[in-house]
């Protein structure tokens, strides 16, 4: 048995089962579906090159990271328009404050909330950092300890950003609807 | 210690309450405090059903369907980082060729699992315009592109004179490792022929019909051959009889 062959039967066993995960994180992220399958692609061949410094743990958040890292450098480089830096994480917060005047009862949230495409457009419309946490939290279910990993920063921003995300969000609902 | 909360403290905690994050000290205080308040409480109804519309309505981007094999043929193209000093190809000599025809009375029929795998390496190898990773109808160009690829050494063969040229070889991943893959042209026709290791004694050519293809099987000097074309069958079976009687 050849040394490759081990390889690329640790990567089916530990990376291939997160396919899905990793296609549905970097479409979200890039919100292009040719992106999405480039990135994806150039993060299974990165996450193969690095299997050997991968000891065991959590496979999901390891390859989720590069997976995250690689969508960071597409934005980057294509110049996205809605790409937001950490550093303008700061000015979120004013715009942040007006969401929270809307009152919303649940009954009416959740009547908007059942549009796929409205659901859609709405979070495709939150600058990344928030989409992100959501994405993680919502569709992969993952722990805020998994999301600091992945998006590589403290849990205490984690609960920060999903909360912000969430209000933005609501925010974003109500535009639609009019 | 089981201190009130107000309104203020409560909201902050709402969020990881949700999430099924706090201790169970800390949930019970916020519990306790939206129990006597309305606003807290439907603040929380209004966050669930946020939560569960995301979870419900918005779209989930499974990877496209031929991702998964894509990446793996991608990968098996990858240069290695260190290449395994072994040779596994084997000795061809008189006995041995005895040996194998004295086993080609057994005929085993391929899983069918492996006759997918196949076929959906002939049509992705067409699809993708990604037949040939060496473009060559000379033998001696294709065979020296596989050493340093793989750990056996397959027979490479044309057979232009015969009405079957050589188109190049590639690299594919079939069954859980890295194969060979030669194509041939007949007329306008297609052919891919997959050639891997195995430790199973050599088999007479098998042929069989899968989704509109042809396949012929063999197993001869401890590699695997399958062919596989829209090629009728006859003539499928005459490029194998060809390959057969060279190795």
């Amino acid at each position: 048995m050849n040394v490759r062959n081990e390889d690329m039967k640790r990567f089916e066993r530990l990376i291939l089962p997160h396919l899905n995960a990793a296609h549905n994180l970097a479409r979200w992220l890039l919100r292009d579906a040719t992106a999405a399958q480039d990135v994806v692609q150039e993060s299974c061949l990165r996450a193969f090159a690095a299997m050997g410094r991968f000891a065991d743990g959590n496979a999901r958040a390891w390859f989720l990271t590069i997976v995250r890292n690689q969508c960071y450098t597409w934005l980057k480089q294509s110049g996205a328009r809605h790409y937001v830096d950490i550093d303008d994480e700061a000015a979120m917060h004013e715009q942040d404050a007006l969401a929270l005047s809307h009152a919303e009862t649940p009954e009416a949230l959740a009547v908007k909330t059942q549009n796929a495409a409205v659901m859609q457009r709405a979070l495709e419309a939150l600058p990344v950092i928030f989409r992100e946490v959501l994405v993680l939290k919502e569709l992969e279910e993952m722990s805020y300890k998994e999301i600091a990993t992945v998006t590589e920063v403290p849990i205490g921003t984690v609960m920060s950003r999903l909360s912000r995300g969430r209000e933005m969000l609501k925010k974003e609902l109500c535009r639609h609807d009019q | 210690m089981t201190s009130e909360l107000n309104c203020n403290d409560c909201a902050a905690w709402l969020h990881p309450y949700l999430d099924n994050e706090l201790e169970t000290e800390m949930a019970a205080r916020v519990n306790m405090h939206m129990e006597k308040c309305a606003d807290c409480k439907a603040q929380f109804a209004e966050l669930q059903a946020l939560r569960d519309g995301i979870r419900q309505h918005a779209p989930y981007f499974a990877a496209p369907e031929l991702m998964e094999r894509r990446i793996m043929s991608e990968l098996s193209r990858q240069k290695p980082a260190h290449l395994p000093r072994q040779w596994l190809a084997p000795v061809f000599s008189a006995a041995a060729l005895a040996a194998s025809v004295m086993l080609y009375l057994s005929t085993p029929s391929p899983q069918d699992a492996l006759v997918d795998e196949v076929v959906s390496s002939h049509v992705r190898s067409l699809m993708e315009q990604h037949l040939t990773d060496v473009a060559s109808s000379d033998k001696h160009t294709v065979k020296p592109w596989f050493a340093g690829k793989l750990d056996f050494s397959p027979p490479v063969y044309d057979f232009t004179e015969q009405g079957y040229p050589l188109l190049g070889g590639r690299l594919d991943y079939i069954d859980n490792q890295i194969v060979a893959a030669l194509s041939y042209k007949r007329n306008k026709h297609v052919i891919n022929v997959f050639i891997m290791p195995t430790t199973q004694a050599d088999a007479a050519m098998h042929s069989l019909s899968k989704r509109g293809y042809n396949l012929v099987f063999w197993r001869q000097n401890h590699l695997a051959f399958e062919a596989v074309s829209d090629l009728n069958r006859q003539e499928l079976e005459a490029l194998s009889q060809m390959i057969l009687s060279q190795h």
